[in-house]
C-alpha cells in the first residue's frame, strides 16, 4: 500500500474528501460467500455474524444440510459457532445492538438473542404483541438498540430498547386505513434520538408515495412527482437526510421531510489537496494525520515529520506526540487480525478506553485488555475480576484448591478488589468450597458476610461479623439463622457469642420478650427470667385497665412471687429474691391501706413513702405496723417520722417525739426540719440540744443567729469556721459577698 | 445570638464539616418534593439544633413535628421521619402508620436513619408489615461540631449500652466518625488506647482502614498527630465529683444543653412571667470564651472587676471632656455590655445554688471520698441521704464514687444500703442496682482498693491550688487533678510506657499503636518537645492531638484539656471528641431504669 500514491486514495464528496481503506486483506475466513449468506456487522469494529440466507436457493457444497449461525471478529477470525434450529419459520433479520448482543428475528416474531460466543440468551419473547400471533414478519429494520418490524398484513411493531429488563413491543399506527394490496416496496427508520417526539418514525414507500408512521398517527409526506415508488431508503447517519434509489435508477437526497436535496452523479476527482502552512499547523496535521492512518509504516512516518517540525516550533505541546503514540499503540493492538477490531481513533475517543476494555474482555482477551489497561493507567479491577470469573467457569476440572491458587495469583495483582464478587460467582457455578476459599480472602466485612450466609456458612459469617465490630452485621447474621435455625440450636449459637448474645437480648427486650424468655430458660439464666417477669408486673401496674386497688394487683403479685422463686434458685441473688418478697408484701399492705383509708395513694410508692404518708394522714398504727413488717431500722424510723411531723407543722407530736427517748440520730435532723418547714423558732427548741458544738454552731448560724454560733464555734476551738462565720455574717446583706463565702468553702485546702 | 457555635478559629477545619452535613440533610428535603411533614426524634433535633437553623428546614417546605406515639397531626401527604437507628423509635413510627392505615389515610412515608440503616430497625418495621410502604434512605451524621475544639459523636447512651447491655454499636459509630475525620485530615499516625472499650475502637479503626484505606499517598503530613482513646470506665471518679469551673457548674445546676441553657426569663434580667429563654453558651460569645474554663470562684472576681472598670470609665465619661477616639474606645467597650449583663446575671443566678449548705456539705463529701481516709463518716452520709430521701440520682453520684474508690462495698453494707435504697426509692430501683452492678459502678468487695496508690502516683489530690493563677489541671476541682486527664497529660508526653505500671491498675487493657506510613519508623515513638518540631504542620501551626472519652466527657475535663493546651512548651492543640458531654447526674441517669 506503501507504494501507492497516498492522495489517490482520497475521494472528494460534497465538500469533503474521502477514502476507503481496506483493513484485512485477505480476511482470515476461507469459503465465505457473503451472497449466500445474512449478514449483520456491529459496528465500531465489532464482530461480523452469518448465517446462510434461507430466502435464497443456494447449492450446498460439502456442507450439511444444518444452518449454522457463525460470529467472526472483523477480520474474519473465526469466535464462536452454534447450529441453528430455532422454531419459529424463516430468519427475516439479524442485527447486533450496542452492547455486542445479536438479535435475530424470525418468521413468526420471535426474538431470539446471542452473546458474541454464539450462547443463547434467554428468555426468548415475541415482537409482536399477544393478539398478533397470527401474523407473519416479512420485514425488520434495526437501529441502536431497538428494532421496527413489518407484517404481511403491514402493521408496524416496534421494540424501542433491548437492553431494558422488560422489552415489549409497541404497535404503531397502521400505514394505510383501508386494507391494502400491496406491501410497502421499502422501510427505513429514523433514530428516536432524532424525532421531535423521542419515538422512533418509520418512513414507508407504499405505491408512489412516502408516509411516515409514529405511534399514533400517519403522515404522508410530499415526495416528488415523478420520483416514486422509492425502491430502497437509508437515512443518513446524523439523521437529518434520506437517500433514495428512484424507480428509474436515479439516486436522491432528501431532507428526512422529503425536500429535494441534490441527484447526484459521482465524478471522480483526483485533484490532490495541497497543505500550504506554516510549521506547527503541520505538525499539528501530522499528528493528525497518523491518528487516523490504519497502515502502521505510514504512521510512522507521519510521527517521524511531526517529531521532526516539532524540534523547530517553540508552542508546540510537546506531550500531543507521547499521546498519540500511546493511543496508537493500544489501537494498533486492537486492529491486529487476532483481535480484529478496527476501531477508528474517533470511534476510539467517542466510546471510551474503558469501553474498549470492556469489549476485549467479553471476546476473553483478558491478557491484552489487562495490558491495555495497565498501560493507559487504568482500574485492571474490572479485568482481572472479569478474568477470573470466566476462569471459573471454564474450568470445571480443575479442584478447588489448585483452582484458588490460579485465581489468587492474579486477583492480588489489584489491591481492593471484590474477592466476594469472584466468589458469588464461583457459588452460581455450583462451587461453593471454592466460594468458600476465596471469600476467606474478602477484606471488606460487609461483603463477605452477606455472601457466608448465602453460601450456608453462618458460622463463620457470625464470626466474621463480630469482628468486623459492626453491629450491623451481626444483626443479619442473628436474624438469618434465626430463621433457619430450631430455636433451641438458635440459642445454643448465640450462647458461646457473647456479643451476639447480648444484641439479640438488647433486640428481643422490645421486640421478642418471649422469645427472651425461651433462651434464658433454655440457658439457665433463671435470674434474668425472673428480671423479666418482674417488669411485666410493672408493665401490668402500668395498665390503665388496671385502676389502683383492683383485683389485677392479684396477677402482679403472683408474677413478682414467680420471680421470687426464680432468685430463690441461685445463691448469688439472695438478696433480689428477698426485694421482691418484700416487694410483693408491700404491694399487698398498700392494697390494704388504700381499702381501709378509701385513698389510692399508697400503690407502687416506696416504703418509706408509705410510713410518710400514714403519718402525714395521722394513721400512726400503720406506720408502725409498716415499720414492724419491713424491720425498718431506727435511724430511718426517725427521719421519716421527723420531716413528716415537720410536713404537717404537728409541733406538738414533734417535740413529743423528740422526747420519747434520746434520738438515735441525735437533735440536729429536728432542726433541719424545722428549718426546711421555714420555722426557725421550733428550730430552736432543739438546738441547744445538739451535741457537737460545731453542728451547733452552724445551726445557729442557718436561722440567723450571730453571737450564738460565734460563742458555739469558740466553744469547739475551732479557728477556721469561727472565721468562715464572721464572713457569712459581715457581708450578709451585699449580693457578691457568696462567692467570698464560696472561696472558702469550695477550696478543699480549708476543709477540716 | 447564634446556638450554631461559630467555628472560624477551629484548629481543624469543622466549618466544612459541618457545611457538608448541612448540605446532605438539605438535599434529602429538595429531593422529596413539595410541602412535607418532618418528623424528627427529639434527642436527634437537639443534636441538629446546632448545626442548621431550622428556619432553613422551613425553606424547603418543612412542617417540623417531634417523634411520638400520637398520631402525625398534619395534612401533608409526604411524611418524611428523620431518626436515629434506634430499637426503641421504630415503635412510635409502627403506632404512627397503623394509625393513618386504620383511618385510611394514604400517605408517604420517608424513613431516613441517622447515621446509617440497619438491619435490626428495618426488620421491626417488616415484622410490623409496614415496611413496603416506606421509602428507606440514611443521613450520614456521625459527628457534630459542638465548639472550635469538641466534636461530638452523640451518643448518649453509650456507656450504659455497651457497659450493661452488651451492646456494641456506638463502638463502630465512633471508628467510623474517626475514619470520617481521616478522610479529611489523614491517617492519624500514633494511636494510644486505654479501657476495653478504646482498645476495641482502635481495632476497628483499623480493620477499617484495612477495608477502605484512607488515600494516603499523597504524602501531606496527616493534621491529626496523635489519636488517645480513653474509656470512661478508666475514670468514674472524675465524673462524679462536682464540676467547679464556670461552665461545669452551669452544667450541674442548669444542665447546658446542646450548647445552651434554658432559665426563667427573669433571671436574665427579662420581665416577661413564667418565660423560658435559650442562653446559647460557645466560643462565639467572647466574654464567655475568657471565662467559662476557670474556677467560678475567679470568675466572680473578674465580673466584678470587668463591671467596676466600666463604671469607672463611665463616670469619667461624664465627668470630663473627651477627645473623640476616647469616645470611640468607649463605645467599643459598652459593645461588651450585653455580653457582661449576661453573665453576671448567670453567675448571680449560678451562686444561689454554689451558696446552699447542702452543696458545700456534698463538695466537702466528695474530697473526703476521694482522699479515701474516712470511710465510715463517707458510709454514714450517705446512709443519710438514703434516709432522708434526698434526690436519688444524687445519693447514686456519692454511692458510685465511693464503691470505686474502695473497688466495692464490703457485702454487709452493699447488701444494707442497697436494701435501704430499695426502701427509700422504691422496689423498681431493683433494676437500677442490677444495671449498675452490672456496669462495675455499684459492686461488692472482691480485692483491696488501689484507689489510693493511683492517687499518690499520679498526683491526683493536689494541695495549694491557687484557683486563680493555677498551675495544675486540679484547679477546676479546687484541689482534685481529674484522673483522665492526668492520663491523657503522661500520653502526650511521654506515651503509655513510663507509667504501664499504673495503668495495669486501672480497668481494662491499653495499647499504643503507628499507622500508616509511619508504622514501621521508630522516630515518632515519644511525642517530646524535642522531636515536637517534626510534627508542626507546614504553616507554623502546632500539631494536633485528638482526645476521644469514650461514655462521654465533662466540662471540667474540656477545660483541664485547654489549659494544657494554653501552657507553654506544650507542643500540640488538643481537641476533644466524645460520645456525649456529660456530667454525674446524667451519667447516673442512665442507669436508673423509669418503671412505674
Amino acid at each position: 500500500m506503501a507504494n501507492v500514491s497516498v492522495a489517490a486514495e482520497w475521494q472528494l464528496l460534497g465538500d469533503r474528501y474521502y477514502r476507503k481503506p481496506e483493513l484485512y486483506r485477505p480476511m482470515r475466513w476461507k469459503h465465505i460467500d457473503l451472497s449466500r449468506n445474512k449478514v449483520a456487522c456491529a459496528p465500531f469494529g465489532g464482530p461480523i455474524a452469518l448465517i446462510r440466507d434461507d430466502s435464497k436457493i443456494v447449492q450446498l457444497y460439502a456442507e450439511s444440510a444444518l444452518r449454522k449461525l457463525r460470529i467472526f471478529n472483523s477480520a474474519g477470525d473465526p469466535i464462536a459457532d452454534t447450529v441453528w434450529k430455532n422454531p419459529g419459520g424463516r430468519l427475516i433479520g439479524l442485527s447486533w445492538t450496542e452492547d455486542q448482543t445479536l438479535v435475530c428475528i424470525v418468521q413468526d416474531g420471535t426474538v431470539y438473542r446471542y452473546t458474541i460466543h454464539a450462547e443463547p440468551l434467554k428468555p426468548n419473547f415475541s415482537i409482536l404483541g399477544q393478539e398478533y400471533l397470527d401474523e407473519n414478519v416479512v420485514e425488520c429494520v434495526f437501529w441502536g438498540n431497538g428494532v421496527v418490524c413489518l407484517t404481511d398484513t403491514c402493521k408496524v411493531f416496534s421494540i424501542a430498547d433491548f437492553k431494558s429488563n422488560d422489552p415489549t413491543p409497541v404497535r404503531l399506527a397502521d400505514p394505510a386505513p383501508v386494507g391494502i394490496e400491496e406491501l410497502p416496496h421499502c422501510v427505513a427508520v429514523i433514530e428516536p434520538q432524532y424525532t421531535m417526539s423521542g419515538n422512533v418514525e418509520v418512513l414507508l414507500a407504499i405505491g408512489e408515495e412516502v408516509v411516515m408512521v409514529e405511534e399514533d398517527e400517519v403522515q404522508p409526506l410530499p415526495l416528488p412527482p415523478g420520483d416514486g415508488p422509492l425502491q430502497k431508503m437509508v437515512v443518513s447517519g446524523n439523521g437529518r437526510f434520506v437517500a433514495s434509489f428512484t424507480h428509474d435508477g436515479r439516486m436522491a437526497v432528501y431532507s428526512t421531510r422529503f425536500e429535494k436535496i441534490f441527484e447526484y452523479h459521482c465524478e471522480a476527482d483526483e485533484n490532490l489537496r495541497l497543505i500550504r502552512s506554516s510549521l506547527p499547523e503541520a505538525v499539528e496535521a501530522c499528528v493528525d494525520a497518523a491518528g487516523h492512518e490504519f497502515d502502521v509504516l505510514r504512521q510512522r512516518t507521519l510521527l517521524r515529520a511531526a517529531s521532526y517540525g516539532q524540534a523547530f516550533c517553540s508552542n508546540f505541546q510537546r506531550d500531543r506526540i507521547q499521546e498519540m503514540c500511546k493511543t496508537l499503540r493500544v489501537l494498533n493492538a486492537v486492529r491486529s487480525p487476532e483481535i480484529g477490531i478496527p476501531f477508528s481513533i474517533q470511534q476510539y475517543k467517542l466510546l471510551t478506553p474503558s469501553v474498549l476494555i470492556g469489549r476485549l474482555i467479553n471476546a476473553h482477551k483478558h491478557l491484552l485488555a489487562l495490558r491495555v489497561s495497565e498501560y493507559l493507567g487504568m482500574n485492571q479491577e474490572v479485568v482481572i475480576m472479569h478474568w477470573a470469573c470466566s476462569k471459573i467457569t471454564a474450568s470445571l476440572a480443575i479442584p478447588d484448591a489448585a483452582l484458588l491458587e490460579i485465581l489468587l495469583d492474579k486477583l492480588k495483582l489489584c489491591k481492593g478488589i471484590s474477592y466476594a464478587g469472584v466468589a458469588a460467582h464461583a457459588d452460581k457455578n455450583g462451587r461453593r468450597k471454592l466460594a468458600a476459599m476465596l471469600v476467606e480472602h474478602e477484606p471488606r466485612s460487609s461483603k463477605q458476610v452477606p455472601l457466608l450466609l448465602s453460601i450456608g456458612e453462618e458460622d463463620t459469617a457470625l464470626m466474621k461479623a463480630t469482628e468486623s465490630g459492626d453491629t450491623d452485621l451481626v444483626y443479619l447474621v442473628l436474624f438469618h439463622i434465626s430463621q433457619k435455625r430450631q430455636p433451641l440450636e438458635f440459642f445454643g449459637t448465640i450462647q458461646a457469642r457473647p456479643l451476639a448474645r447480648d444484641l439479640f437480648v438488647t433486640y428481643a427486650r422490645y421486640y421478642r420478650h418471649e422469645f427472651l424468655k425461651d433462651f434464658f430458660l433454655s440457658t439457665g439464666q433463671l435470674q434474668e427470667v425472673a428480671f423479666l417477669l418482674w417488669k411485666e408486673s410493672w408493665e401490668l401496674g402500668k395498665n390503665p385497665m388496671a385502676s389502683k386497688g383492683s383485683p389485677l394487683h392479684g396477677p402482679r403479685i403472683k408474677l413478682i412471687e414467680k420471680a421470687q422463686n426464680l432468685f430463690s434458685e441461685t445463691k448469688e441473688h439472695n438478696f433480689e429474691s428477698k426485694a421482691a418478697e418484700e416487694h410483693a408484701k408491700l404491694l399487698r399492705i398498700q392494697h390494704e391501706l388504700e381499702v381501709t383509708t378509701k385513698q389510692a395513694i399508697f400503690v407502687d410508692s416506696s416504703i418509706s413513702d408509705t410510713i410518710r404518708t400514714c403519718i402525714v394522714l395521722g394513721n400512726h398504727r400503720a406506720a408502725t405496723r409498716v415499720k414492724t413488717e419491713f424491720k425498718v431500722s431506727e435511724k430511718r424510723w426517725y427521719w421519716l417520722k421527723i420531716f413528716a411531723l415537720a410536713t404537717i407543722r404537728d409541733w406538738d407530736a414533734l417535740e413529743k417525739f423528740s422526747k420519747e427517748k434520746r434520738p438515735p440520730i441525735g437533735y440536729r435532723p429536728f432542726v433541719e426540719a424545722c428549718i426546711e418547714a421555714d420555722d426557725k423558732g421550733e428550730a430552736l427548741k432543739y438546738i441547744p440540744k445538739i451535741a457537737d458544738p460545731r453542728e451547733r454552731a452552724e445551726s445557729y448560724a442557718r436561722i440567723g443567729m450571730a453571737k450564738e454560733a460565734a460563742d458555739a464555734a469558740s466553744q469547739a476551738k475551732d479557728g477556721e469556721l469561727l472565721g468562715r462565720l464572721k464572713l457569712t455574717f459581715a457581708q450578709n446583706a451585699a449580693a457578691s459577698s457568696i462567692f467570698d463565702t464560696l472561696r472558702d468553702r469550695l477550696s478543699f485546702q480549708g476543709a477540716s | 445570638m447564634a446556638q450554631i457555635p461559630n467555628l472560624d478559629n477551629a484548629p481543624l477545619n469543622f466549618t466544612s464539616l459541618r457545611e457538608q452535613t448541612q448540605k446532605e440533610l438539605i438535599n434529602i428535603l429538595k429531593n422529596i418534593r413539595g410541602k412535607k411533614c418532618l418528623i424528627i426524634d427529639p434527642k436527634l433535633g437537639g443534636s441538629l439544633s446546632s448545626i442548621i437553623q431550622t428556619s432553613l428546614l422551613k425553606e424547603h417546605g418543612v412542617e417540623l413535628r417531634h417523634l411520638s406515639a400520637d398520631p402525625i397531626q398534619t395534612d401533608c401527604i409526604k411524611v418524611v421521619y428523620l431518626v436515629r437507628s434506634q430499637l426503641d423509635l421504630m415503635k412510635y413510627i409502627c403506632s404512627n402508620v397503623h394509625n393513618d392505615v386504620s383511618k385510611g389515610l394514604q400517605r408517604e412515608y420517608y424513613v431516613y436513619f441517622v447515621p446509617r440503616r440497619t438491619v435490626a430497625c428495618e426488620k421491626v418495621l417488616e415484622d410490623e408489615k409496614i415496611h413496603h410502604l416506606m421509602t428507606i434512605g440514611e443521613y450520614p451524621l456521625y459527628i457534630v461540631p459542638l465548639d472550635e475544639d469538641v466534636l461530638s459523636f452523640e451518643l448518649d447512651l453509650a456507656y450504659k449500652e455497651s457497659q450493661v447491655d452488651g451492646d456494641a454499636s456506638s463502638l463502630w459509630h465512633i471508628a467510623k466518625a474517626i475514619h470520617k475525620l481521616e478522610f479529611s485530615f489523614g491517617v492519624i499516625p500514633n494511636v494510644r488506647a486505654k479501657g476495653k472499650a478504646s482498645v476495641r475502637v482502635a481495632d476497628i479503626l483499623n480493620h477499617m482502614q484495612a477495608e477502605e484505606p484512607v488515600n494516603s499517598q499523597d504524602m501531606v503530613v496527616p493534621e491529626i498527630n496523635t489519636l488517645i482513646l480513653l474509656d470512661r470506665e478508666v475514670d468514674m471518679v472524675t465524673p462524679m465529683c462536682s464540676q467547679l469551673t464556670y461552665e461545669g457548674l452551669l452544667d450541674e445546676f442548669l444542665h447546658v444543653n446542646n450548647g445552651s441553657v434554658e432559665l426563667d426569663a427573669s433571671v436574665m434580667g427579662v420581665q416577661q412571667e413564667g418565660k423560658k429563654i435559650k442562653v446559647p453558651l460557645n466560643s462565639s460569645d467572647k466574654l464567655f470564651k475568657e471565662i467559662r474554663d476557670l474556677n467560678f470562684e475567679v470568675v466572680v472576681q473578674i465580673l466584678r472587676q470587668k463591671a467596676t472598670a466600666m463604671k469607672q470609665d463611665y463616670t469619667e465619661m461624664t465627668t470630663t471632656t473627651q477627645t473623640v477616639s476616647e469616645l470611640k474606645d468607649f463605645v467599643k467597650k459598652l459593645n461588651s455590655l450585653p455580653e457582661m449583663t449576661r453573665h453576671i446575671n448567670l453567675a448571680q443566678h449560678l451562686s444561689t445554688f454554689t451558696s446552699k449548705p447542702t452543696f458545700l456539705g456534698q463538695l466537702d463529701m466528695e474530697h473526703t471520698i476521694v482522699e479515701a481516709q474516712s470511710y465510715d463518716i463517707c458510709f454514714e452520709y450517705i446512709e443519710e441521704m438514703i434516709h432522708k430521701q434526698e434526690p436519688l440520682v444524687n445519693v447514686l453520684r456519692l454511692l458510685i464514687l465511693f464503691s470505686i474508690t474502695n473497688s466495692g462495698l464490703p457485702k454487709k453494707h452493699f447488701d444494707y444500703l442497697r436494701r435501704e435504697l430499695l426502701h427509700s426509692y422504691g422496689f423498681e430501683h431493683m433494676a437500677t442496682l442490677n444495671n449498675l452492678e452490672k456496669a462495675g459502678l455499684l459492686k461488692k468487695q472482691e480485692s483491696k482498693s488501689n484507689w489510693l496508690t493511683v492517687k499518690r502516683a499520679l498526683q491526683l489530690v493536689v494541695d495549694d491550688t491557687d484557683t486563680a493563677n493555677p498551675n495544675d489541671i486540679a484547679y477546676v476541682f479546687s484541689g482534685y487533678a481529674p484522673l483522665s486527664i492526668r492520663l491523657v497529660q503522661h500520653a502526650v508526653r511521654s506515651g503509655w510506657r513510663p507509667i504501664e505500671e499504673i495503668l495495669k491498675l486501672l480497668p481494662g487493657p491499653h495499647s499504643e499503636t503507628k499507622r500508616g506510613r509511619f508504622a514501621s519508623s521508630t522516630s515518632f515513638d515519644t511525642l517530646q518537645g524535642a522531636s515536637a518540631n517534626i510534627d508542626k504542620v507546614a504553616d507554623g501551626r502546632r500539631s494536633l492531638v485528638l482526645v476521644v472519652f469514650i461514655g462521654g466527657v465533662t466540662f471540667a475535663e474540656i477545660s483541664a484539656l485547654r489549659y494544657l493546651t494554653a501552657q507553654e512548651g506544650m507542643a500540640y492543640d488538643l481537641i476533644v471528641g466524645t460520645t456525649k458531654i456529660v456530667n454525674g447526674h446524667t451519667l447516673a441517669e442512665t442507669f436508673v431504669e423509669k418503671l412505674g
